[in-house]
């Protein structure tokens, strides 16, 4: 069974209960406040508050994937990077058995944080018919017989609905198939933005999807249930 | 203590010649013949030491008023051998180009007078002068500081970041004159800005230095004058008038306007335009905006090739700097026969001897007019020559009341900004940079300048929160700029950039998102950056439009990121009518102006027509002449220009009303929409303010969005179902701010002014670390900062004063205030009409097209209600 739930993706197989979650990017506060932009730190409280609602619709889980980009700055680790990552972590030991985080083009040195928590950093993770991809980066396992789903993060998805008078972007889910394979392109977790229209940016994945014909989930601002339009192609 | 501004008589000739020291009269005798008007009045007044304000139409002699009694001071000490190691005068200007030429113009009388002395044997020592702006080298400040200049020529910006190096401030803390120059040009936020500056300035000054402000014509002069002084320092103004008479006129190419934007009466509009370059020797042309007048340059010299090459040049504001330089010194070498000008030749940069300016579509001021005329004979003698050429049956009406005004010299009335909380910001950082303030001084201080005259203690202290870091809670030394010690009562600076983060990212003069255009083909020129355009013109463009830049056309492909690529060398014609981009708005005073010649022309046609057929009434020919005849003499205007603006009278008259300064005729028309079109001639920016009202009463009726038109000749709505009765009775008066504030929450103006004055209060930094940020970095991250700062605080001062911007600064929330309470008053009388389409008055804002939105429904509703019409359209196969 797979199920949106708002932002995030939960999935039953084989009697196992995973939770996806998307790029997160945090600490991207505090980069802003090194290039000299005065940003207060909200984001996190409310990344956990979305969190704790998410959770209450679905329980406690087994598995909790994060599709990479956990953090925001490259190669360096920040102060309020190393309290969230922590505390995020923190957080989902709570509620799910096993963390695995998808690494990220963003996540370069996430290592030294991990280290000091049961979490298990890989470039794929393949758990029942299912692998999940950060998204920048192919790997020949992806191709595996086995796997029917690929669950990915990375292009942060989002599309714009407008009816000639007002556009408004929304965060969404793109699915559809690449390769024999069935595709899941889910939207970032973080806050900050809502990501780019596929139909007027490169989302920078690392296959060629035919996204036209990939249908569109959209993700509500104040519901965790999403709103299915059809193709992508044919979205007004 | 009561402040006295009062205006000042000229002294006789005599008097001003006793004043000045035997060698300083030689010299001036010997360049001129006599003292001018603006000498007559200026010079023993700053003599006297007495703060004054010298208005003079351009071509006045201001600059050497101001200057000639200092100079005559500095070469009597000089003389006696007692010229002291101190700057005794800053000149400040706005323009830096200005400030090279004031320093060419100081330097050589200087170094006359000194040739004088030693003809004569006199020992005199040398009087130095000093120009720094943000253009000067290191190593030129370097020997400033080592050899301080008696007179010290800077820019607002650069004076206000020498008041934070200490070297500086002792050499000035004696300081006795200050002459701000081109005041009229400061009645903005850098203008708020340098008034602190002279606070900060007379704060530590020993001796309160003489104010000198110089401006071009300007009204209320007493306003201006007290914004020079501050408060309770007495002013004197010296409104000098202008004697040369104005030589203008006004027509429009073709034989009928109506033909006025088809192409070949756009062959005509060059003709016309060509037979004036002939006429003269230097002919400049202003167009209003950038686009304008790339388009002007690139027909004259399409429509007649070879004709100008070299001849003519394009000056506007987002050309290099360079280029600019290059076109003026061109111009000051007559090298030049035409110039074709924006807003940016509008200062008083010396630019040679024009002989007829033209004014290209309307000025939209009566104060800017004159200005631009005013750059045509600039030397002492000739009259200001020129003529306004008008594209549309609008513009002639207004241009029409412009030309009276101008010639019955009615100055329209400019306004300072009040209270700006982003430029205090930035102020209190960098009075906390130069020393540790006591917080009472500090206020005072601040309270002196004429716009912070009544900020209150409230407002202050969130300003000094925000800087202290307050609103930032556990990250407060991420954010703190300041410190505050509510105990001891102290303010001082926090960290060690704190010096070089105001330097880099002082100022007010917010950095506008431009994209740069890059050729894509022809192959040979891939690549090639070819100039930049403005974002928003890159928002109005769709693939494969054409437009033009720099004198050339590209076709638009496609845009990534900051950069928009086209095709170069192509044929086909723009298809971006730019005209209408950066509008400058009408003036509140001219709009009335127009209003009621509306009126007194709809009594002089006779409550005539109301829905008759179009042009089948007219009037008797007795009345209809004595129409026409009143047309002539009230404008000032020839035969065919009457007759033009009598028939758009008559065709308004006769399909719907003339609306006029006491009536607003509201149109009631059926489009794809409802209309309801109000005729409210009071200027963009008062309809600017109605729009939003009377949208926001409509979109709250049926919780649904409203789309809006806005002009300076009225503005629309635009939804579903307007009921007018209800709409229009919802707005009052005295709800107009509380209305607004609720209107703009979720309009793009409001975020973009809020970039603006989020950096401006050093939210977000240009330059840090070294490092410059893009106006497009700078933009996405204001968009993420306005969402974190509304959850902070919906009163965060910063964004209060974004509020304020838009609705006092960009809208003008007080005239629009005004207008209501005629409305509630029967001064002014709404009439609704039902029409079938939109009137002939009502053409031009009609096809404006929609300019913004009155979002009721939120994101959420509009969401399901495009996925509930989604799914119908698609017929429910989603699943």
């Amino acid at each position: 069974m797979i199920k949106h739930v708002g932002r995030c993706l939960y999935i039953e197989s084989k009697g196992k209960k995973i939770l996806v979650i998307g790029d997160l990017h945090l600490g991207f506060e505090e980069a802003l406040n090194n290039t000299g932009i005065f940003v207060s730190r909200t984001m996190f409280k409310e990344m956990i508050n979305y969190l704790v609602g998410v959770f209450e619709e679905i329980g406690n889980v087994d598995e909790v994937v994060l599709l990479g980009d956990v953090k925001h700055t490259f190669g360096s680790v920040l102060k309020q990077e190393w309290g969230d990552v922590l505390r995020l972590f923190d957080f989902l030991e709570e509620r799910g058995k096993k963390i695995f985080v998808v690494k990220g083009n963003h996540d370069v040195i996430l290592r030294p944080i991990v280290k000091k928590k049961d979490v298990f950093l890989v470039d794929y993770y393949i758990a029942g018919g299912f692998c999940f991809l950060h998204g920048d980066r192919d790997f020949a396992e992806n191709y595996d017989k086995k796997i029917k789903y690929w669950v990915v993060g990375h292009g942060h998805p989002a599309v714009k609905i407008g009816n000639g008078v007002k556009v408004e972007k929304y965060k969404a889910f793109l699915m559809g198939k690449h390769l024999g394979k069935k595709i899941i392109l889910v939207p970032s977790f973080f806050d900050c933005n809502l990501g780019s229209d596929p139909r007027e940016n490169n989302l920078g994945y690392a296959w060629k999807f035919n996204l036209n014909k990939f249908n569109v989930f959209v993700v509500q601002d104040d519901s965790l249930d999403v709103l299915d339009f059809g193709l992508l192609s044919r979205l007004p | 203590m009561t402040q006295k501004i009062e205006y000042l008589k000229p002294y006789r000739a005599s008097e001003v010649k006793e004043i000045l020291n035997p060698l300083v009269s030689e010299w001036f005798f010997s360049k001129f013949k006599d003292f001018s008007a603006t000498q007559l009045y200026g010079v023993k007044t700053i003599h006297d030491r007495k703060n004054i304000l010298v208005s003079a139409p351009t071509g006045g002699t201001k600059t050497l008023t101001a200057f000639l009694s200092i100079l005559n001071y500095l070469v009597d000490l000089a003389l006696k051998d007692e010229l002291e190691d101190k700057i005794y005068c800053c000149y400040c200007s706005p323009l830096k180009a200005l400030s090279n030429d004031i320093y060419v113009n100081l330097v050589q009388p200087l170094e006359e007078i000194a040739k004088i002395a030693e003809g004569k044997g006199m020992k005199m020592q040398e009087i130095r002068v000093g120009l720094r702006t943000g253009d000067t080298t290191v190593s030129e400040r370097a020997k400033m500081a080592r050899k301080v200049p008696h007179i010290f020529v800077t820019t607002p910006e650069t004076l206000a970041i020498v008041l934070t190096t200490q070297k500086f401030v002792e050499k000035l803390a004696m300081l006795e004159f200050i002459v701000v120059d081109e005041i009229h040009a400061l009645t903005n936020k850098r203008g708020v800005y340098l008034s602190l500056t002279l606070e900060r300035l007379s704060n530590f000054s020993a001796i309160e230095p003489v104010r000198i402000g110089l401006s071009a014509t300007i009204s209320p002069l007493e306003e201006i004058a007290k914004f020079l002084v501050g408060q309770d320092r007495d002013c004197l103004i010296a409104d000098v008038k202008l004697v040369k008479e104005i030589e203008i006129d006004m027509d429009f190419p073709g034989k009928e306007i109506l033909d006025a934007w088809t192409t070949t009466s756009h062959r005509e509009l060059y003709d016309m335009l060509d037979k004036i370059i002939e006429k003269y020797r230097t002919t400049l042309i202003f167009t209003n905006t950038r686009a304008a007048t790339e388009r002007v340059v690139h027909h004259l010299k399409e429509q007649f090739p070879g004709k100008y090459v070299g001849l003519i040049g394009a000056h506007h504001s987002s050309m290099s700097k360079d280029r600019r330089f290059e076109i003026e010194n061109m111009l000051r070498e007559g090298k030049l026969r035409a110039v074709v000008s924006s807003t940016s030749l509008e200062l008083g940069i010396d630019i040679g001897s024009i002989d007829f300016v033209v004014l290209l579509t309307s000025p939209k001021g009566v104060a800017r007019a004159l200005q631009r005329i005013g750059r045509a004979g600039h030397q002492l003698h000739s009259n200001p020559k020129g003529m306004f050429i008008v594209l549309d049956r609008d513009d002639l009406v207004e241009c029409g009341v412009l030309m009276k005004e101008m010639i019955e010299k009615k100055i329209d009335k400019t306004e300072i900004p009040h209270n700006a909380l982003d430029v205090l910001a930035q102020q209190i950082f960098g009075m906390a940079i130069s020393k540790v303030w006591d917080v009472e001084e500090m206020l005072t201080t601040i309270r002196k300048s004429y716009c912070y005259r009544d900020l209150t203690k409230e407002d202050f202290f969130a300003v000094v929160s925000y800087l202290a870091g307050d609103y930032a809670l556990e990250h407060r030394n991420v954010y703190a700029k300041i410190w505050y010690d509510p105990v001891e009562k102290k303010i001082g600076k926090r960290g060690k950039l704190a010096r070089v983060i105001y330097m880099t990212n002082l100022g007010t003069i917010p950095d506008e998102s431009h994209i740069t255009v890059v050729i894509t083909t022809p192959a040979d020129r891939k690549g090639q950056q070819v100039g930049k355009v403005d974002e928003g013109f890159l928002e109005r463009m769709k693939r494969g439009d054409v437009f033009v830049l720099g004198g050339q056309k590209y076709q638009f492909l496609y845009s990534r990121g900051m950069k928009a690529f086209v095709k170069a060398d192509v044929s086909k014609n723009p298809t971006i009518p730019s005209w209408f981009s950066e509008m400058l708005p009408l003036t509140f005073d001219v709009a009335l102006e127009i209003g009621r010649f509306r009126k007194l022309l709809k009594e002089r046609m006779g409550g005539f027509g109301g829905g008759r057929p179009l042009g089948r009434s007219d009037l008797p020919s007795r009345k209809k002449q004595e129409a026409l005849d009143f047309v002539r003499k009230h404008l000032y205007c020839n035969v065919r220009v009457a007759q033009e603006i009598y028939d758009y009278f008559r065709e308004q008259n006769d399909f719907s009303e003339i609306p006029d300064e006491k009536t607003i005729v509201v149109e009631k028309f059926k489009d794809e929409k409802e209309y309801l079109l109000f005729h409210s001639l009071y200027g963009r920016r008062v309809n600017d303010a109605l729009a939003r009202a009377y949208g926001y009463a409509a979109a709250r009726l049926r919780m649904r969005d409203i789309g809006l038109g806005i002009s300076d000749n009225g503005f629309y709505i635009a939804g579903e179902k307007l009921e007018e009765q209800k709409i229009l009775d919802w707005v009052k008066a005295k709800d107009l701010r509380t209305i607004l504030k609720e209107a703009i929450e979720t309009t793009d103006v409001l975020k973009r002014r809020f970039r603006h004055c989020a950096g401006r209060s050093l939210m977000i930094l240009r330059s840090y670390k070294g490092r410059d940020k893009s106006a497009g970095k700078q933009q996405v991250a204001s968009e993420f900062l306005y969402r974190a700062v509304k959850k902070i605080s919906n009163e965060f001062p910063i964004l209060r004063e974004a509020r304020r911007e838009v609705m006092e600064d960009l809208m003008d929330v007080k005239n629009a205030e005004q207008v209501l309470r005629w409305v509630e008053n029967g001064k002014i009388k709404f009439k609704v009409r039902r029409t079938p389409i939109v009137s002939p008055f009502g053409l031009a804002l009609h096809m404006v097209g929609r300019m913004d939105l009155i979002k009721m429904e939120n994101r959420a509703k509009f969401l399901r209600r495009m996925h509930e019409l989604h799914l119908k359209a698609i017929g429910n196969k989603v699943k």
